[in-house]
């Protein structure tokens, strides 16, 4: 799955730990995300959408 | 890394495991030829577990440096302490009162009790820690570690046990179980962290 984490981020100028905070999970949970080593649960997607005010699938997408 | 590369050796929890291996090493070969009594080499052993305090301090620095330190993750560390520091002491009083004592029935059996409740205390440290992690990747990293050392655990009995019915081996106590499941599990956090060594930032 792919994902525009990273951008989102940096668009918000939130380092990993940033982003980690807020969404209260570990730094590397979101390195692991950004570099698509893992696919966040359905729960997690949903938070970070909520976090970002978009839809999962505009942060989430198909593909490799 | 700029910042690790500033960590001196003293800081780096692979020195203690180190430092603990030397240490059971040289204690085994002192046992194996005689040149120290079973009470004295056990005094040693569990003062070489000393080394586990350092080791998990520094493991937990290395684990916050890393975001991985999550409060399940601390009591997780505690726990396994405990129960490492629990089992020696076990151990070295169930191999002393067997040496000393002619063991039967209900004394034996809890007797051997001594060294396998801080190992059930072990099993139950991991379950904790999989309940109780509420994140989700450390939890599936964990999960993934623990098949490695369930696969671990099930390929050298099934394989050993063969090589033992065949008789090309000697017997090996079952009790090895729980050794070769904690190399497994690390062996599996090891290579996990090699595969996705992150790119570090912010």
């Amino acid at each position: 799955m792919k994902n525009r984490l990273k951008v989102l981020r940096a668009e918000r100028d939130w380092t990993q730990g940033d982003l980690a905070e807020r969404l209260d999970i570990s730094r590397q949970s979101i390195n692991a995300i950004e570099t698509g080593r893992y696919d966040p649960s359905l729960p997690l997607a949903f938070k970070i959408a909520d976090l970002f005010g978009l839809a999962i699938e505009e942060i989430f997408s198909k593909g490799e | 890394m700029a910042g690790q590369d500033a960590i001196g050796w003293r800081q780096r929890p692979g020195f203690y495991v180190g430092m603990m291996l030397a240490s059971f090493g040289a204690i085994a070969g002192l046992k194996l030829s005689g040149a120290i009594p079973a009470p004295i080499g056990f005094i040693l052993l569990a003062g070489a577990m000393l080394w586990m305090i350092p080791l998990v301090r520094t493991g937990m620095e290395k684990q916050k440096r890393c975001g991985v330190l999550s409060p399940a993750v601390v009591r997780y560390n505690r726990r396994f302490m405990l129960a490492s520091f629990g089992y020696m002491l076990g151990l070295g009083l169930a191999v002393w009162l067997n040496d000393r004592f002619d063991l039967a029935g209900v004394v034996a059996f809890a007797v051997a009790l001594l060294p396998v409740i801080p190992t059930l205390g072990m099993v139950w440290t991991m379950a904790r820690y999989l309940v109780e992690e509420e994140d989700e990747y450390l939890r599936h990293r964990a999960m993934i570690a623990n098949l490695v050392g369930l696969g671990a655990v099930l390929s050298a009995g099934c394989f050993y046990g063969f090589l033992e019915t065949f008789e090309l081996v000697p017997h090996v106590p079952g009790w090895w179980a729980v050794p070769i499941w904690a190399i497994g599990m690390g062996a599996g956090q090891c290579w996990m962290a090699l595969r996705n060594r992150e790119r570090t930032e912010g």
